[in-house]
């Protein structure tokens, strides 16, 4: 369960109190919002990549550990972003392999490739194995980015306007699949979005402008 | 711990980067320490002496003239490949035209052209004289400067001002000219002057092409620097003070010139006048091909004259190749060619290295510094700058070995290192190295896995330049070895101002080679490692 105690993000001139917040496994929490106000500064501290422009305060708690301030790598937070960025000098079953985490079951370079193949063929994507990021389509590389994530065995999932640049089918269809995995796998999610037709119905929403107020030294 | 051991390393990385782009100024510094008294007769006789003002304007005219006509061209034929949609076509093609050395241009135009040539035909391009030099820096400059275009191409919103233009009912070429040619030229300012200070103070090119009576300026510096005779100290002291003046004067001129085009171009825009360039220039189309021809032609002429075919002979016959110039002279070029193997594979090794260094900590530190700071050692003149590290080198008594060479080609290796990495090494997602760290992964790994991944082909590009610069280095090599380190250029140098036409075609062979090799071998590594971001 991932849980945000006294969250607070200060601007020079505004400021938002946000409630606590918990999501749990399997949950999907939407962000939204007006543009600027703060979704994907709120997205990025949860990863851990403090911005510079804000202050944000607050606790998270992930499964019961306070990793407020744990550097990102040891968080195991897993990234999916509108901009799918798969390494392009990587081909697909590589990507994937990289994000594999480190044990003793997948310790040697065969081993990782074939958990990696395995993940592929859960999702019917083994023959886009060997093709290189610049040879998917947009739908191919959304899918592929988050299997790539979640090969990482993430304990919490931080979705930032994830499918924003697909066309409306392909948006649509890779929306239901990717909370399907999701909550198939018990991960607790965090999607920032502007869009309504993104949120699935049973999304719980929380919108930053509720709780947005001016500064009273700006008001003077 | 860990703290104190980061800040360690970073002001390390610092001092050794800060340490290397200083040393073109250290050695200006140096250089502009006089080693005799000054005396007003010293400058007396500096400035009576014959011939100076003549070599001044010449020197003058032809590194303002070369570097601009390059210039120009470049950006015509840059243009015409942009408009017909084969940008990609002609990067490819840039890589063995950069390669050939300066003076393995100069030897191939005057075996091909000049009096005496293979063509059996004086075409009228002398064998020394500004024409043929001139000439040399234009066919050197071009693959530059279109090197340079190329990397600010994919900075610059070129497509879209052309769209915009045309949408205005320009003709594409007047856009090109209008729109693009300002800022392009702009941009272009510290490779024009790297390309300017190069002319001014090249000795080796100007010795064997340049003209006799007067010298060109930098040779006479050269020889007035290198001399023991009485009095001549004093002139190196002066000659070197107005080198710099000149170079001051250069970059006022390039300055001017500048402001010029930009009046000229925004005139002829609200004017809406015609002009010629724009219907001439699709001839420059064949500048890049008749460049491969003519670079193709050289490098066969000298394996032709290296393997002993006799043009000259009543009839001159493929049957009378043969290897035995090359068994005779093997062991006499086996160690400058082993020289030149190992300071320029270390040169250009270290140079990369320190110019990734440099550009990570900027990075680290959110802030990049002017250009001009690390690629002093390039637009300042080459021959005050190293006046002053042999004076130092000798102060030290470091003795003459390779390792002194290999630290005298460094800022020259580490500034067109940096000047092919700054662009790819900006042009990585920030984010890649985000969500490898999302996956896990420590900063230096992330960095190592990722970003050095991702800018492979551009180092492998950059290695590949450094390598080829240092390769051609003959003033540094020469002052800081005082002749006892020789290399293929240094060798090249003194048989090429003989008359034994065999061994120079075997020399320039040689140094021709070298680079060409480590373009080649540079273009089978970026194939082998994909994505790309540039270089």
């Amino acid at each position: 369960m991932l849980e945000v105690i006294d969250c607070q993000i200060e601007a020079k001139t505004w400021c938002i109190t946000l409630p606590d917040i918990q999501v749990h496994k399997g949950e999907l929490l939407v962000v939204t919002g007006p543009s600027g106000i703060g979704k994907s500064t709120l997205l990025h501290w949860l990863l851990g990549n403090n911005p510079q422009h804000v202050s944000i305060k607050g606790q998270i708690i992930l499964s019961g550990a306070n990793i407020t301030d744990l550097p990102i790598e040891q968080r195991q937070v897993g990234l999916l972003m509108q901009d799918v960025l798969l390494f392009p000098h990587l081909d697909v079953q590589d990507n994937i392999c990289f994000a594999l985490p480190k044990s003793q079951q997948l310790s040697s370079k065969k081993q990782r490739r074939a958990a990696a193949m395995d993940l592929l063929e859960q999702i019917n994507l083994a023959h886009l194995a060997v093709r290189y990021p610049q040879n998917l389509s947009g739908g191919e590389r959304s899918r592929v980015g988050l299997i790539r994530a979640l090969a990482n065995q993430p304990q919490v999932m931080l979705l930032d306007e994830p499918f924003a640049a697909l066309d409306p089918n392909t948006r649509q269809q890779m929306g239901a699949w990717a909370f399907q995995q999701l909550a198939q796998q018990d991960i607790p999610s965090v999607m920032v979005s502007h869009d309504v037709e993104d949120i699935p119905v049973s999304a719980q929403q929380l919108c930053l402008a509720d709780y947005y107020h001016v500064l009273e030294s700006n008001n003077q | 711990m860990a703290t104190k051991v980061r800040r360690l390393g970073l002001v390390c990385g610092w001092s050794l980067v800060a340490g290397i782009s200083m040393l073109p100024i250290l050695g200006i510094v140096v250089g502009l320490w006089p080693q005799e008294p000054l005396t007003f007769a010293g400058f007396e006789s500096f400035l009576g002496y014959q011939g100076l003002t003549t070599s001044i304007v010449m020197t003058l005219l032809t590194a303002i003239l070369s570097s601009l006509i390059s210039l120009y061209i470049a950006f015509v034929v840059y243009s015409q490949y942009h408009l017909s949609q084969r940008l990609q076509s002609f990067e490819k093609y840039l890589a063995p035209l950069l390669s050939m050395p300066h003076l393995a241009i100069a030897i191939g135009l005057v075996f091909l052209f000049s009096d005496g040539s293979i063509f059996f035909v004086d075409s009228g391009l002398p064998r020394k004289g500004l024409a043929t030099l001139t000439l040399t820096i234009v066919i050197k400059e071009v693959p530059f400067f279109l090197l340079i275009f190329s990397a600010l191409g994919r900075q610059l919103p070129i497509k879209n001002w052309l769209l915009q233009g045309k949408a205005l009912g320009y003709q594409a070429y007047r856009c090109w000219w209008f729109l693009v040619f300002p800022p392009l030229l702009k941009q272009s300012r510290l490779a024009l002057l790297a390309a300017t200070a190069y002319t001014l103070s090249v000795v080796d090119v100007s010795l064997l092409v340049g003209p006799n009576i007067p010298e060109l300026f930098a040779v006479s510096v050269y020889r007035w620097q290198t001399s023991f005779a009485d009095g001549d100290q004093v002139l190196g002291f002066w000659s070197n003070v107005l080198l710099l003046l000149l170079l001051v004067v250069s970059v006022s001129l390039l300055y001017a010139h500048e402001k010029l085009a930009f009046a000229g171009c925004k005139s002829l825009a609200t004017q809406g006048r015609r002009f010629l360039v724009g219907r001439i220039s699709p001839i420059f189309k064949a500048w890049i091909p008749l460049s491969g021809v003519l670079t193709a032609l050289m490098i066969l002429v000298f394996v032709l004259w290296s393997l002993g075919y006799d043009w000259h002979s009543s009839r001159p016959s493929f049957s009378q190749l043969s290897t035995v110039l090359w068994r005779d002279e093997w062991l006499f070029f086996a160690l400058p060619l082993q020289n030149s193997l190992l300071i320029a594979g270390l040169a250009g090794l270290l140079g990369v290295a320190l110019a990734l260094l440099a550009l990570e900590l900027q990075r680290q530190r959110g802030q990049y510094w002017p250009d001009y700071y690390w690629l002093l050692a390039i637009i300042l003149p080459q021959l005050s700058m190293v006046l002053g590290w042999q004076i130092l080198h000798i102060w030290l008594q470091g003795g003459y070995h390779s390792g002194w060479i290999v630290l005298s080609h460094l800022p020259f290796t580490f500034a067109y290192g940096y000047l092919v990495l700054k662009g790819p090494f900006q042009n990585v997602d920030e984010r890649y190295e985000l969500l490898a760290a999302s996956f896990g992964y420590s900063l230096w790994q992330s960095w190592w896995l990722v970003r050095f991944r991702l800018l492979l082909p551009a180092i492998f590009t950059g290695l590949a330049i450094a390598f080829s610069v240092s390769v051609a280095q003959y003033i540094p090599t020469i002052m800081i070895g005082a002749g006892r380190v020789t290399t293929i250029t240094t060798e090249a140098v003194v048989i090429g101002t003989g008359s034994q036409q065999n061994l120079i075609a075997l020399y320039v062979l040689l140094q021709s080679i070298l680079p060409f090799m480590a373009f080649f071998i540079a273009a089978l590594l970026a194939r082998r490692f994909r994505g790309s971001v540039g270089g």
